[in-house]
């Protein structure tokens, strides 16, 4: 029998009395407020008057929900075949995103930098280029380095396409090494913005020389989007694929490399969309984008003006009808009918939803993440009978946020409620102490928030720091839906089982 | 920030590792090779624990929206510190500056939160487009009538250990020397290096109430704006990391005359030796004896639960790699549980550090100056070894390879401080070394496939 190991709780550390004695000695150096000024300035915090202050608020963001482009950028590299991301610009930038994504994914997450100092800040980073290529093509033997930019190196005006150039002249990585790139500084757009960058620079660079043919080659592509659960929805997509009998390409499929089997060693590359593939898909018959944001500007762009090939971007295959409209979208280009196995799973997630459906009609919920993800759990929340009241997009366009509006006004319900792009989650906690909600959906960042809510947080979006595994299941497909149904409705109940008191704790729900 | 002040910082010259050396200066790093944190990341981590103050991030949404509380420092008190406060620049704000967003930011933020101090840390962005930081926070800091604390540590200056420099430097600058205590006390500490992750300040601060010395400031864990301002009427300082904060000790002791000393509260022989040293350098003989007699009954206390797991752990091989003080410190906690270190990494480590190691683990002890994953599995295969103590950036590899893994870097969840935490690293350890999951993974599987 072990011992088991003790750590005193905190809270419980707190209320013992040489703790109590440290705390009072501690008073003397904090600038405290008397409990009645705390009451009073909390109150405020909670008045309409703050409410409108809190939203006139201009140049400052205060707990942002979103993340910047090279962070994007290199959760598209990862999902090609031995591919190094390579961070142009100072070193801290790769060291933070290498971070998100193991705290997130809870795996190895390998990605270099050419580490710029204030001497590349004068003279430009080409020097850094050509030595960090050299070094990590030397060290790490990748088959692709996928370069993105940070801010620092956007400043400068560094001419990416010039200095690989010159990294291959001076001899740094072999002729035939593909370096795609792709600039992505933080202070445009999202992270969402950097993945569609990254993504047309792969693509771009690994197609450029396949000739396009006559006829297609009947496959078509997948281009899964910045997704924080992307491991469990491209092997749903695959499934459903297979089950379909289409054939496919993932591009940047970053399933296997972000869930490596444990098989004792440590694999730097495993898994991910081959050159070989991103060729084929050069002659696709269609390309479907699985989220559209991530996919707004530049990988549009180069399907239909350089690749000429059909392009779905519009439909999320998330909630039922998203699914099912996914699935007669993929069912009319490849001319494939929907099987009966899937019918028989729809039928499932149907069932699912009308058992979980008393826990959910007429809840109200508030919402944060990007703008793709959010609006499609909207959509499928809305399916369940819930309705939503805050929904805070902070990298949203003010398109897509009237777009969005108009289609929720024309919803039972969703007329009441209101898309705030651009907006942050200091401004969330205001619109939640006006019109408190049922319910909160997000990541992690959300945690705080919800608890001085006291609402449940249903964790869904990037990152997620502070659950295991969530990336392992899908929420895309029919399969998804039961997953989500099966996190929220559960953290409801928990919750009710927690707030309840001796008389309406029940064993059936 | 000036060039000139930058070589000055990076030829620290308290710091051994400049010592004798014609060209002094910190290591700098090298492109293409994985690295770690930037002078911005260093000098947020030293400074964001000051639980009262607010902190913004003068940049665009990459450098905060990567790093809010994204270390487990906790706070008994006020959280703050919490928020994530960014100026989130755009292209226009590059083109045009920064400067008025940063300003009506400052105004705000003192405005409806009236925090004791508002730190505000320069980015690579808009230090290259040339916001003046110094001369900003000088005017706003009149104007609202709080103090505002520039912090010029963009990323583009160096490693994450420059950066924490770049944040004690701004101290020194701004805020040590500004504040006197109220009430007068005979014995007085500061913990410089101490970041309270996981709770460890709180498990060394009941010893110091025993011994009636008064913890002025822990820089900077569960830390409140004004104890950094009266850190100089410390007897002693204290550093807990040893290459993160050593120009603050050392201009300390320039200033003030305040002796400073480097120690651990990792293991129980570390925790009775920095007692007892607090308490000599601090001078008074009745102090001494009794930081003596409590080192000596505190061992006795936790004497037989560290003995039953010296059993399960005597003869393990343990490998560790993590930076500065622990490397030397927690080595010498596992060897009192019987453990053998077979080596340690010394990529943050000053010389003096390098010494210690070689004390304990003797001259032919092996140093890991480079942490590239490929090559810490090497090492550990070599020695046959049965556990890696390291950070979160190489837990997974770890565990991908079939290696029990403690994390002893920022993301510890335990705290390993003091008498007890001895107990909960030796815990910890023996833990993950008698895991069945890790048994099962070193089974070959059942349908033949060899390992």
């Amino acid at each position: 029998m072990t011992e088991q190991l003790k750590v005193r709780d905190h809270n419980e550390l707190f209320h013992l009395e040489e703790y109590q004695v440290s705390r009072d000695k501690k008073k003397e150096f904090e600038k405290g407020a008397s409990p009645e000024k705390l009451a009073e300035t909390r109150a405020y915090t909670c008045s309409e008057d703050y409410l409108k202050k809190n939203f006139d608020r201009k140049a400052l963001t205060i707990n942002p929900a979103k993340a910047c482009q090279p962070l994007g950028a290199l959760l598209a590299a990862v999902g090609f075949d031995g591919c190094m991301p390579y961070v142009h610009g100072s070193q801290g930038c790769a060291a933070y995103f290498r971070s998100h994504f193991i705290r997130h994914f809870k795996e190895p997450f390998a990605a270099v930098s050419d580490s710029m100092t204030e001497d590349a800040a004068v003279f430009g980073g080409q020097k850094n280029m050509i030595e960090g290529l050299k070094n990590a093509y030397a060290l790490y033997k990748p088959k692709i380095m996928a370069v993105s930019t940070t801010c620092m190196a956007e400043v400068i005006g560094d001419d990416l396409n010039a200095f690989i150039k010159n990294s291959r002249k001076e001899g740094a990585v072999p002729d035939g090494l593909p370096i795609p790139f792709a600039h992505t500084p933080s202070f445009v757009g999202s992270h969402v913005t950097g993945y569609d960058n990254m993504m047309r620079g792969m693509l771009f660079h690994l197609a450029q020389n396949v000739k396009a043919t006559e006829k297609d080659n009947g496959k078509i592509n997948i281009i899964p989007g910045f997704d924080g659960f992307t491991v469990g929805n491209i092997r749903e997509i695959r499934r459903i694929l297979d089950l379909m009998g289409v054939d496919y390409i993932i591009l940047g499929d970053n399933s296997e490399t972000l869930d490596t089997p444990q098989d004792g060693e440590y694999h730097m590359y495993y898994g991910g969309t081959t050159i070989e593939e991103v060729a084929q898909a050069r002659n696709a018959k269609a390309t479907f984008a699985l989220l559209p944001d991530s996919v707004e500007k530049s990988v549009t762009t180069l399907m239909k003006d350089d690749w000429g090939q059909p392009f779905e971007a519009s439909i999320v295959p998330l909630g039922l009808s998203g699914v099912d409209n996914w699935l007669m979208k993929v069912s009319e280009i490849t001319g494939k009918p929907v099987p009966k196995a899937l019918e028989a799973e729809r039928g499932r997630a149907l069932d699912a939803m009308t058992d979980s459906g008393y826990y959910l009609h007429g809840k109200r919920f508030a919402i944060y993440g990007d703008p793709s993800y959010v609006e499609a759990l909207v959509d499928f929340y809305m399916e369940m009978g819930a309705e939503p009241a805050h929904i805070v997009v902070t990298n949203g366009s003010k398109r897509w946020g009237r777009a969005l509006q108009k289609k929720l006004e024309g919803s039972d319900f969703g007329k009441n409620a209101k898309v705030h792009h651009g907006a942050d989650l200091w401004h969330l906690r205001s619109l939640m102490i006006a019109e408190p909600v049922d319910f909160l959906v997000g990541n992690t960042h959300g945690k705080i928030l919800a608890r001085e809510m006291k609402v449940p947080l249903i964790r869904l979006g990037f990152p997620i720091f502070d659950r295991h595994h969530l990336h392992r299941y899908a929420t895309f497909g029919y399969q998804g839906i039961i997953n989500i149904l099966q996190w929220t409705v559960n953290t409801l109940l928990d919750d009710v089982d927690n707030k309840a008191g001796d008389f309406n704790l029940d064993f059936v729900r | 920030m000036n060039l000139s002040t930058i070589r000055e910082l990076y030829k620290e010259p308290a710091c051994s590792h400049n010592a004798g050396k014609k060209d002094a200066s910190c290591p700098r790093p090298t492109p293409g090779k994985a690295a770690g944190g930037c002078s911005f990341d260093g000098a947020q981590i030293t400074l964001a624990p000051i639980t009262d103050a607010a902190h913004v991030v003068h940049g665009p949404i990459g450098c905060v929206g990567n790093t809010w509380n994204n270390r487990g420092s906790l706070s008994s008190g006020p959280r703050m510190n919490r928020m994530a406060f960014t100026t989130d620049l755009n292209n226009n704000d590059v083109v045009f500056g920064g400067e008025k967003k940063l300003y009506k930011a400052v105004r705000e933020i003192a405005a409806k939160y009236s925090p004791p101090a508002i730190f505000v840390y320069q980015t690579c962005v808009t230090s290259m487009i040339g916001d003046d930081l110094e001369a900003l926070c000088k005017a706003v800091s009149a104007k609202a009538g709080v103090p505002v604390i520039p912090v010029d540590a963009p990323g583009f200056t160096g490693t994450k250990n420059f950066g924490n420099r770049l944040a004690g430097d701004s101290l020194l600058k701004n805020v040590i020397g500004t504040r006197e205590p109220v009430t007068y006390h005979p014995f007085n500490v500061n913990l410089i290096g101490e970041f309270n992750i996981a709770g460890e300040l709180w498990g060394i601060l009941p010893l110091l109430d025993r011994l009636n010395i008064r913890l002025i400031c822990s820089l900077s864990g569960d830390a409140r704006f004004h104890e950094v301002a009266m850190m100089h009427r410390a007897n002693v300082n204290m550093m807990v990391c040893s290459r993160a904060l050593l120009n603050v000790a050392r201009r300390m002791k320039e200033k003030y005359g305040i002796p400073y000393f480097e120690g651990s509260f990792y293991g129980s022989g570390n925790t009775s030796e920095a007692l007892i040293t607090i308490a000599r350098l601090i001078g008074d003989e009745g102090l001494i004896k009794r930081a003596e007699a409590l080192a000596v009954e505190e061992t006795a206390r936790i004497a037989p639960r560290l003995e039953k797991l010296r059993e399960r752990l005597s003869g393990k091989k343990a490998l560790l790699y993590t930076g500065g003080v622990k490397s030397w410190s927690i080595v010498g906690a596992l060897q009192e549980l019987g453990m053998k270190v077979v080596a340690t990494g010394t990529k943050k480590s000053t010389e003096e550090d390098k010494a210690r190691i070689k004390n304990l683990m003797g001259e032919e002890a092996e140093l890991i100056s480079e942490g590239a994953p490929r090559k810490l599995l090497e090492v550990f295969k070599r020695h046959g070894a049965d556990i890696l103590l390291a950070g979160g950036r190489n837990q997974y590899t770890a565990l991908k390879a079939r290696i029990p893994f403690v994390d002893v870097n920022q993301e510890r969840h335990i705290p390993f401080t003091g008498y007890d935490g001895h107990v909960r690293l030796a815990g910890a350890v023996a833990g993950a070394i008698e895991s069945p999951a890790f048994r099962m993974a070193r089974t070959p599987e059942p349908f033949g496939d060899p390992l």
